[in-house]
């Protein structure tokens, strides 16, 4: 497929997902006057402000089509002039229940918050864990409790979460303004309960409805649960601005320059990068795209030529990337390591741009410590304090995936193009190893496996990324991810052992 | 010619006045009052002093002991014998007519005697045995309209003389009055005149002022589009001979009120002995410069110009007032004049419009080969007009013009008392998202600062807003941001459109909770009912108590959350009630 096919594609998935559970499950939400949750988002954000979605298609092609979107939106968007992540239930999707990767979006989000020190607000209209399979959303470290202890270790950072009640927030879920900084119910609307009205019922005997058990004017005026109470869905997000506004600016952790557009149209990487990821391409076109008047101070550009480093501006943000040429060889590595090195001291946030195929095999290469040097890298992406910022551009296999900032390694964000694969080799080489070993029944199913599950969308499903963007986009996407990554306090340099 | 001359005035006509000496090469000398401090015309001027007031002739008079002239605008103390006489003591030219014409020409009585004397046609004056209805009841000193009242039956005219008296002195310090026909359709009609020291008066054509609001001149022009050669002849004639008769010098209006179906019947009204405010049509027409005409007559020159009237030319005054012409006031946000056409204007941006002096704030006059051409030109200047901070009469002005009738020039003084209001070009909807779109502007190169609803996947989201327009009730926009929305004038709350303005504003989120809350009123703590001051049914404003308890040996007045009505009463005096208990429900 081509460029323009895949980012079609990506548009109509997208498409699908904004409308969340279906036009009749919008009916039904919208006729008790409440607002769809993008609107609620939109109407919560500054007048046109952009919203940096994350991971709009998670739980792709996972229980059934159930979940849109995994029933959740997230993302970092603008409110009262400073950036915040915003965590939004979508009612429409089985009543905003957390499945699986509800759950997994909920906590992605709010380490977005915790690593940027963002403010985080949550619009909750959820109907808590979804029931059929609470194995695996309830018990484990990263499941649904993980919401909470996350919500008391961030506010123990200082990052201000402020929580909306739009509908239910039932159980556990009452937690979520309950630990809040301060927050917002509507009346006849919102309800927190630990114990919904059949529950109680079965529990105690005792008869009461859900407003008399949990609503607005029970938790604002006898509870105090609630802080603010909205007549509706416009005047709670009113209140939740008029909160944000009272918030304390944050200090940048580097200076922006005065931006300059690329000198190349947005549209014409498709012509310098192949769709086709096996395709070979010169990534110097590609950062020409990217970067502020298509300004690139190369660094050691005859030196490791696989891997092409250096100094650009990003909508005025200062970057340092990192973009492959081909396979990693010791060279390429140490070049690498060295570059990220000198971004750290220097406060330059690093863009790696990951098209690799992984390190150079062969007895040369072992022999010469390639692993050793590929090590180097890993440490140095592993323990730099400046944010990193990957875009998956191509392919991203093996070990390559490690020394180029994969989300193993913190990443701030990760975004993923639509011709991009993501596995630990590519499906070709799995087969052939596998027919190598003898099992080549094995191989041609493996082929089959690997091309499915390094799908950008089987990926993102997964929230193995932050989402799949339309590659016209990534300097926008990036720049925005820059400005949201620019409020948290750099710590001091400090690195582990490097083998040398 | 003078060395140097003293502005004794303000606003449009100190600063046209100091244009004229600047050209000359005149040295200008200006008095401002404490309120003016900041105004344009003192900014302007070479020199300028402060005043206690416009009026004070005392203090003036020190300020133009300086000069070799005064220059006394129009208002104040233009028309002030006194003042013309305190000049001429202390040997300071009055650029205006000597003290003894103004009086006369002051003085309505005796003006309408010298005109009969110079064979000029008057309106027919009654006492109140003799006269017929509808009559007018005018004041001797008046100007202006004040002191003005149109009586249409006999037993109101005892009130309406007493009234009309009444402002007269307050206005005039003279609470004489008269009475004279009324013309129930009539025209306005005025001839510009200058005479020189050595005898010489001029006529220098028509204007006619015949749209006025409450009897205050608002569309002028010159020619009137009912006078042709002949009449002009004839007007000419008239106002020149009373001018002559009277030993007019300097520059002067005789102002005539004509039969709107036949401008040939016409009766002399009153003579302005000075330079009007509508001048500069007359200007626009025959090419010269009124002022500097004032002041060579003043120098005693002896007057040597052709007039040759050229075009159409028609002014607009802009006033800072209500569509009801109401006075509105505030600071000046931003004052943006149009291009290719004359403006002289008072106000600038950062000015600010009080109540002190007139609503006046801005003349536009527009010049063309043909009345047709200047209305055009004059309608496109004014919808590139905008004055924002404060309600102008800019939009009705271009409804005015836009009229058939007035296109025609089939007018009569009653036609803008007549009209409703008009209709503003945009709902209040539409200007909410011209003010909306207008706040779309980006501040930055930040992406955040992006203002398009810039989402993933090249989708845009619109923006949502609720905006109370002219202080209405909020309503709900929501707006998408393309790339082809009008750039829109806007300052703070304020929108200009076409030169209709509208103040945008956007509710609190408090705000909001009035509008749309419940209006229960609860006890905040346990007590009993002591009072119940209103009943179901009952109107109530906001604040205004609706219950009172007694709780904790205190009085608590539970008052009504916004304006409404009190729909439920849910306790009697004497009820015990509990915390947070609802006492009554105003909706």
């Amino acid at each position: 497929m081509t460029h323009a096919e895949l980012v079609a594609d990506l548009n109509a998935q997208l498409e699908r997902v904004r409308l969340g559970g279906g036009e009749k499950a919008r009916a039904r939400h919208t006729s008790r006057g409440k607002l769809l949750p993008r609107e609620r988002v939109d109407r919560l954000l500054d007048h046109g402000a952009p919203f940096l979605e994350l991971s709009p298609l998670a739980a792709h092609g996972m229980y059934d089509g159930d979940a849109p979107g995994a029933g959740l939106v997230t993302g970092v968007g603008r409110v009262q002039g400073r950036e915040c992540v915003i965590v939004a239930n979508d009612a429409t999707v089985k009543g905003g229940t957390y499945y699986p990767m509800t759950v997994k979006k909920h906590l992605r989000a709010q380490e977005v918050a915790l690593h940027n020190l963002l403010p985080c607000i949550y619009l909750v209209d959820s109907g808590g864990a979804f029931l059929p399979l609470q194995d695996e959303v309830f018990p484990d470290r990263e499941h649904f409790g993980r919401i909470f202890f996350n919500q008391a270790t961030m506010s123990e950072k200082g990052i201000p979460q402020i929580a909306a009640v739009l509908g239910s927030c039932t159980a556990g879920g009452a937690y979520v303004p309950a630990m809040s900084d301060e927050c917002v119910i509507v009346r006849e609307q919102g309800t927190i309960f630990l114990g919904g009205p059949p529950l109680v019922k079965a529990a105690t005997g005792e008869e009461v409805t859900a407003e008399e058990l949990g609503g607005g004017d029970l938790h604002s005026r006898t509870s105090g649960v609630t802080d603010h109470l909205a007549d509706d869905d416009a005047h709670a997000l009113a209140i939740v601005r008029d909160i944000v506004a009272t918030l304390p600016k944050p200090t940048r952790a580097w200076e922006r320059i005065a931006v300059e557009p690329p000198h190349h149209d947005a549209d014409s990487i498709f012509d310098v990068v192949p769709a086709d990821v096996r395709k070979p391409y010169d990534p110097h076109e590609l950062i020409a795209r990217l970067v502020d008047g298509s300004h690139f101070h190369e660094f050691k550009a005859l030196y490791g030529p696989t891997l092409v480093t250096g100094f650009a501006h990003i909508h005025g943000h200062p970057v340092g990337i990192l973009a492959n040429n081909g396979i990693l060889f010791s060279e390429s590595a140490l070049k690498g390591a060295h570059f990220i090195e000198l971004c750290d001291r220097r406060r330059i946030p690093l863009v790696f741009l990951q098209n690799i195929s992984g390190f150079m095999v062969g007895k040369d290469y072992e022999a010469g410590g390639i692993a050793k040097h590929g090590a180097k890298m890993v440490t140095a992406v592993s323990c730099a304090r400046v944010p990193k910022l990957t875009v998956i551009v191509g392919g991203s296999f093996g070990a390559g995936n490690y020394g180029m900032c994969g989300r193993a390694y913190s990443p701030r964000f990760l975004f993923m193009w639509p011709n991009a694969r993501i596995s630990v080799m590519g499906g070709q080489q799995a087969a052939t190893v596998m027919e190598t070993v003898g099992q080549p029944e094995v191989g041609a199913s493996l082929r089959e496996q690997y091309e499915e599950q390094g799908h950008p969308y089987y990926a993102t499903a997964r929230l193995w990324d932050d989402g799949v963007i339309d590659p016209r986009d990534t300097r926008d996407v990036l720049g925005l991810a820059l400005g949201a990554c620019s409020g948290a306090p750099l710590r001091d340099v400090g690195y582990g052992v490097f083998r040398m | 010619m003078f060395d140097s001359v003293l502005v004794a005035n303000r606003g449009e006509i100190a600063r046209r006045v100091l244009r004229t000496l600047h050209g000359l090469g005149i040295r200008s000398m200006a008095i401002y009052t404490e309120a003016d401090r900041d105004a344009p015309h003192v900014r302007e001027a070479d020199a300028a002093e402060l005043v206690s007031s416009y009026l004070s002739i005392d203090e003036i008079m020190v300020v133009a002991a300086r000069c070799d002239a005064v220059h006394p605008g129009y208002g104040f103390l233009s028309e002030n014998p006194a003042f013309a006489r305190a000049c001429e003591e202390m040997g300071v030219v009055f650029i205006g007519p000597s003290a003894d014409a103004i009086e006369l020409m002051g003085d309505k009585v005796r003006a309408k005697a010298a005109a009969e004397v110079a064979g000029v046609p008057v309106v027919p004056t009654y006492t109140p045995e003799t006269a017929e209805y509808p009559v007018l009841v005018k004041a001797a000193a008046g100007g202006g309209g004040r002191g003005m009242r149109v009586v249409e039956r006999p037993e109101d005219l005892a009130d309406a003389m007493a009234a009309a008296s009444r402002e007269a002195a307050a206005g005039f310090g003279d609470d004489r009055v008269f009475l004279e026909r009324f013309l129930p359709r009539a025209r306005h009609i005025e001839v510009q005149v200058i005479g020189d020291t050595h005898g010489t008066v001029i006529s220098l054509g028509e204007r006619e002022c015949t749209l006025q609001r409450r009897h205050q001149k608002v569309i002028e022009e010159s020619p009137s589009p009912v006078v042709d050669a002949a009449l002009r002849e004839v007007f000419g004639r008239e106002a020149v001979a009373l001018a002559q008769a009277a030993g007019y010098v300097g520059a002067g209006t005789v102002e005539f009120i004509a039969d709107a179906d036949d401008p040939s019947q016409h009766f002399f009204l009153e003579m302005n002995a000075r330079l009007q405010v509508e001048h500069p049509v007359t200007e626009l027409v025959t090419g010269l410069d009124l002022v500097e005409l004032q002041l060579r007559v003043a120098a005693g020159e002896p007057l040597d110009v052709q007039v040759e009237m050229t075009g159409h030319a028609i002014e607009a005054r802009v006033n800072a007032e209500d569509l009801r012409f109401f006075p509105s006031a505030g600071p000046v946000l931003l004052a943006r004049y149009p291009s290719g056409v004359r403006v002289d204007a008072a106000v600038e941006t950062g000015s600010v419009v009080g109540t002190d002096y007139d609503s006046m704030i801005a003349k536009v006059i527009a010049h063309g080969p043909d009345r047709r051409t200047a209305l055009a030109r004059l309608d496109r200047a004014l919808s590139n007009t905008a004055i924002l901070g404060l309600e102008t009469n800019v939009g009705f002005l271009r409804s005015l013009l836009a009229r058939d009738d007035v296109r025609a020039g089939e007018m009569d003084t009653g036609l803008i008392g007549r009209l409703d209001p008009p209709e503003p070009p945009l709902t209040d909807e539409e200007a909410a998202a011209a003010w909306a779109s207008a706040q779309l502007r980006r501040a930055g190169d930040d992406p955040w600062q992006r203002v398009d609803g810039w989402r993933l996947g090249g989708a845009r989201a619109p923006s949502y807003w609720t905006l109370s327009v002219n202080g209405g009730a909020p309503i709900s926009i929501e707006h998408n941001l393309k790339g082809s929305d009008p750039l829109r004038l806007c300052s703070g709350p304020w929108v200009a459109v076409d030169g209709w303005t509208w103040r945008v504003s956007e509710p609190s989120a408090e705000d909001l909770h009035h509008v749309a809350g419940d209006g229960e009123l609860r006890a905040p703590m346990p007590g009993s009912v002591l009072l119940t001051p209103r009943a179901v049914g009952d109107e109530v404003k906001a604040g205004e108590p609706v219950v009172v308890l007694e709780s904790m040996k205190m009085e608590l007045s539970l008052t009504a959350p916004s304006d409404g009505t009190v729909t439920e009463l849910k306790v009697k005096v004497g009820d015990k009630v509990g915390r947070d208990e609802i006492v009554a429900v105003v909706a």
